[in-house]
């Protein structure tokens, strides 16, 4: 749960006011933090291209959002991202439990773990990298980065930083 | 009735709404009808504007149209069970249903066959479903703004066809800005 706080204590830092997720376990104590807190926006959806949407109507209405995910979900999105997000200059967090990284017991998510920031990259959205505690502390400005050069932008977080949470 | 008559119809609830509109052929014929600063067009990711118009409605007090299609509704069918559970009263999906893809030449989508978008949105959840004619559709939308406790989804059956028109000339940051300034958001311009 620790790492869980720092993440969202960071990110509302940041200025993120609301959040959608497409669970992941990775994730769990994220949602249950953000289920409890009265002071932000939070709602499942049940699929990532569709959170992409829902932000970026978050965004014009003066939110500044978050969708938390897998990584699969960036390959799920990657119109929306390019053709909405990207095309109106939108400001969204990606809060990505980045599967398939050492530590994962699951063979098949490694498949999308080596191309995930291939694909980023590819979209040129701004990776933050989080492996260790230390790292967690970045999230609020680059956070706040997102809102000033009016991008999405990804903060990765790896199997074995969210398995000690 | 095809949808460029219908939007025209519409144009008198429309001007104190937010508006969310549909890729292709419905933008642009939004646009050449009356372009107004409260309309959003839509230039790229087909599916979304039912998802872009409930992330508004969430965000802010004005009332949010998502005009949609029939062929981008069964693109993005999850969102209507979002809806269905989050949409505030706030929020109004209305779906042109003309039983084609329209923006692509007129291929029939399965709502010419038979799936019902009437059926779908009740099954996922969402309450005040209407099913209506392109006709009926006026009175429809106005008692679902006027309805200050519900949010409603609309779906419009007409006639396919489309008119000749040209690409919406402006760029995608005039859309957002001007959208954002009629809100209240935007102070620059």
């Amino acid at each position: 749960m620790k790492i869980s706080k720092k993440i969202i204590a960071n990110l509302k830092e940041g200025g993120v006011d609301f959040y959608l997720s497409v669970p992941c376990k990775l994730l769990a104590n994220m949602i249950d933090i953000l289920e409890k807190d009265k002071d932000v926006y939070y709602s499942s959806v049940p699929r990532e291209e569709e959170g992409m949407g829902i932000c970026a109507g978050a965004y014009l209405g003066n939110k500044f959002p978050c969708i938390m995910m897998q990584n699969t979900g960036i390959g799920n999105s990657v119109n929306a991202i390019v053709s909405l997000l990207q095309l109106y200059q939108m400001p969204v967090v990606f809060l990505v439990s980045y599967r398939g990284t050492p530590g994962e017991p699951v063979g098949a998510q490694g498949g999308m773990a080596k191309i995930t920031e291939d694909i980023l990259q590819t979209l040129r959205i701004p990776m933050l990298h989080c492996s260790s505690e230390n790292d967690l502390e970045k999230i609020s400005t680059f956070s706040k980065h997102a809102k000033v050069i009016e991008s999405p932008v990804a903060i990765l977080c790896d199997f074995n930083l969210m398995k000690e949470d | 009735m095809n949808r460029f008559d219908l939007l025209n119809k519409l144009q008198n609830i429309f001007k104190d709404n937010l508006v969310i509109c549909n890729i292709g052929l419905p933008s642009q014929e939004l646009y050449k009808i009356n372009d107004q600063p409260n309309f959003f067009y839509m230039l790229g990711s087909m599916g979304l504007s039912s998802s872009i118009g409930l992330g508004l409605s969430l965000s802010q007090n004005k009332h949010v149209i998502s005009i949609d299609g029939d062929g981008s509704v069964l693109m993005n069918m999850n969102t209507l069970a979002t809806i269905g559970n989050r949409a505030p009263s706030n929020y109004t999906l209305l779906i042109i249903d003309n039983g084609s893809y329209g923006s692509t030449g007129d291929q029939r989508t399965f709502t010419d066959e038979d799936t019902s978008l009437k059926a779908v949105a009740i099954g996922a959840g969402c309450k005040n479903v209407v099913e209506c004619s392109g006709e009926e559709t006026v009175n429809e939308l106005s008692k679902a703004i006027d309805d200050q406790d519900h949010s409603y989804v609309i779906i419009s059956k007409i006639n396919s066809g489309n008119v000749k028109i040209d690409p919406i000339p402006l760029n995608p940051i005039t859309i957002r800005d001007r959208f954002r300034k009629f809100i209240g958001i935007v102070k620059y311009l």
